[in-house]
């Protein structure tokens, strides 16, 4: 269903000249509406797809979980379906998925983008077909094609959250550490360690040297084999980075089964529940991540509320996501470049020996 | 008239036929936009690249060879373009440098095949190995992009109309393979060559220089599937096209062509290549997931492979009763048709 809804725009009609369009009209009375958060109308029904980079891991298992939350609240008769293609074939899979879409008739594709800008002829198409696309998790690095992206945190933050962890963990003297990253397609992983180099460059960070970047795709035994690798080939290395979750297990891992984890731990972004055991025998004493079941369940409340109308997608619409509370789209400070529009989530959690055992449940 | 259907019915083509109506009658009811122009482009569009391989595969098996490289050397041409590209080379240069990649490497293993009498199996495995490793050479951990946009047009929108230029390709190419193998002297070289090379050989055909070109065209082709490929997707990643060439040559066999060599139609790989689109299409827009994506779309392919030696050997079974009817099949039986058919077409 692709109602649009004109009820601000009609309101405002009577004051402006009667050549301007409707919907332009709706996009100029929306901010004026601001002060006041759109409310979800429940009960519309809307066909929707969650796409994650691809499936059979937790973090986008959680997601999922959190999407049926809000399905649930909202009352969309149609329940929503949870594809995914194989990592093996992520890029071409997800290609494939956006592609037929519209076909399909979906009216939303909720999508964590695993196929950099490659996605973007297939996601510009389907908007042009009235099928809205919107990121969560990754997005469209140039913002083609992208209706809006729920970001999980701030991405220059999340620089800083994983120079502040390698400092906390290699201490004032600093020392070498090396970056496992997942696929260089990754549009997230890519701008989260574009954010690290940054934030490396000042001068409290200035022992920490970083070797070089890795990528074990995000699947286990690559991820594991990239993690022997830089083992074998810095001797002086003393931190594994992993801003993925697939890599930062695979990391520990590696480094357990060498019996390295006194001289080399691992930290980056980890799923409590997976990572109890290695922070608790001090692989990894420190990583950090935010709700993923939040996150799926707030990209569902942003797309529904697109498809419905009740949204625009325009800058400085305000909206209420149920029991996270109330939220703004925004121009994406992290993608100054292009065009782009973000609903920030947050915040982050820092997981050590303290909290990780009741967060893995 | 009626026998005349039954026997046309009964063949592999025929057979593939009803299949693929079955799959057409369950995207038909089952998606309200199949039959659109739109979703007919895009079908095609998303494999096509694939279904460009497969029509010179169907030449290399035929012949009575493989070629495990097709995939490789689509990567390595992709990975050709991207690296000059950086370079500064102009695209369209970088673009011959790769077909001439392509072809090059693949008249090295036609004359590792047909000169020094390799094993076509171990020769292009080997290509299979060396051509990604080359193409990780060239673009690293990396994935690239930013062409100009005359080319990632070329590769994404309709050039007549919706028709993209890789799909205007594939027709032309499966026109231009049909009547090369059904209707020329090379086509029945082929055969020739796929049926009893040393027969082949006694009665005059240059065995040698008919696989070597089939090599050659194969090794040109890929590349060209390659350009095309960094071009709809507009970045080039060292693994781009990986795992392509099974896919490829199951295609092909489904299609009817025998793994002995010496049968098959290009009909039935063409029937087979719009099969596996229109099933992969029905597939996702029935929201089925990667996995069981692959999953089904393997099971057909195993049966695809099985059905038709049983078939034959059901058929075989039958016939011991009358006179032996031929003397020349193969150890097991081919895939499909018989030889005496493939002869006269």
């Amino acid at each position: 269903m692709k109602r649009r809804r004109f009820i601000a725009g009609a309101m405002c009609a009577g004051l402006l000249a009667a050549n301007v369009g409707a919907g332009v009209l709706a996009q100029e009375a929306t901010p004026a509406a601001s002060g006041a958060a759109v409310e979800a109308t429940t009960g519309q029904d809307v066909k929707m797809m969650l796409l994650p980079k691809f499936l059979g891991i937790l973090p986008f298992d959680q997601a999922n979980q959190g999407a049926q939350e809000a399905a649930a609240e909202l009352g969309n008769p149609t329940a929503f379906d949870f594809v995914g293609p194989t990592a093996e074939n992520s890029v071409a899979g997800q290609i494939e998925f956006m592609t037929n879409a519209p076909t399909a008739g979906y009216d939303v594709v909720m999508l964590s983008n695993n196929s950099g800008d490659q996605i973007v002829p297939s996601a510009v198409g389907a908007q042009e077909a009235g099928t809205k696309v919107v990121t969560w998790d990754s997005p469209i690095p140039n913002g083609e094609g992208e209706s809006v992206f729920v970001a999980q945190v701030d991405f220059t933050e999340t620089g800083k959250v994983m120079a502040d962890m390698a400092l906390s963990i290699l201490g004032e003297d600093g020392g070498q550490f090396a970056i496992l990253s997942a696929s260089p397609d990754a549009a997230n992983q890519n701008a989260w360690i574009a954010a690290m180099e940054d934030a490396l460059e000042d001068p409290a960070y200035a022992n920490l040297e970083l070797l070089e970047t890795v990528y074990g795709d995000d699947q286990s035994e690559k991820s594991y084999e990239q993690a022997q690798a830089l083992i074998s080939k810095h001797p002086d290395m003393e931190l594994i980075m992993a801003p993925t979750s697939v890599g930062i297990v695979s990391a520990a891992q590696a480094l357990q089964a060498e019996g390295l984890c006194d001289e080399i731990k691992v930290s980056g972004l980890g799923v409590p529940a997976e990572m109890l055991e290695y922070t608790q025998n001090g692989c990894a004493p420190e990583f950090a991540l935010w709700s993923f079941v939040d996150l799926g369940y707030l990209t569902y409340y942003v797309s529904y509320m697109l498809a419905t109308g009740d949204l625009q997608g325009v800058e400085g619409e305000t909206f209420m996501a149920g029991r996270l509370g109330e939220y703004t789209i925004t121009q994406d400070p992290t993608r100054p470049d292009v065009e782009a529009l973000r609903v920030l989530m947050g915040p982050f959690t820092v997981y050590n020996i303290d909290n990780v055992e009741e967060a893995a449940g | 008239m009626g026998r005349e259907l039954w026997r046309r019915l009964r063949s592999w083509e025929g057979l593939l036929a009803i299949l693929l109506l079955v799959v057409l009658a369950f995207n038909v009811t089952r998606v309200p936009n199949f039959l659109t122009v739109t979703n007919q482009i895009n079908l095609f569009q998303l494999g096509i690249e694939k279904a460009i391989v497969v029509l010179v595969m169907a030449f290399v098996i035929i012949s009575g060879e493989i070629d495990l490289s097709v995939a490789s050397m689509m990567g390595l041409s992709a990975a050709v373009v991207a690296a000059l590209f950086e370079l500064g080379v102009p695209v369209p240069l970088a673009i011959l440098v790769a077909l001439g990649v392509g072809a090059g490497f693949g008249l090295i293993n036609g004359f590792f095949v047909a000169r020094v009498g390799l094993s076509s199996l171990a020769v292009t495995l080997a290509g299979y190995v060396g051509f990604r490793g080359l193409a990780r050479l060239l673009v690293q951990d990396r994935s690239v992009g930013g062409f100009p946009a005359w080319f990632t047009d070329l590769g994404q929108r309709g050039l007549i109309g919706p028709v993209t230029l890789s799909i205007l390709l594939f027709a032309i190419l499966a026109v231009v393979a049909a009547v090369a193998l059904h209707a020329s002297g090379f086509g029945r070289l082929a055969y020739e060559v796929g049926n009893s090379a040393p027969a082949a050989r006694f009665s005059g055909v240059p065995v040698a220089r008919v696989k070597i070109a089939i090599f050659t065209l194969s090794g040109l082709v890929s590349a060209l599937a390659g350009v095309l490929m960094a071009a709809r997707l507009g970045a080039v990643r060292a693994s781009t096209a990986e795992g392509f060439e099974l896919d490829i040559i199951t295609v092909v066999l489904l299609g009817g062509v025998s793994i002995f060599g010496g049968v098959g139609t290009m009909l039935g790989v063409l029937l087979s290549t719009y099969l596996v689109l229109n099933l992969r299409n029905g597939l996702v827009i029935a929201g089925v997931t990667g996995n069981t994506q692959t999953g089904i779309i393997g099971l057909l392919l195993i049966l695809s492979v099985l059905a038709p030696n049983l078939w034959e050997r059901g058929r075989a079974g039958l016939r011991r009763r009358r006179p032996e009817p031929s003397l020349r099949a193969p150890p097991v039986a081919p895939a499909g048709s018989m030889p005496s058919r493939a002869a006269t077409e």
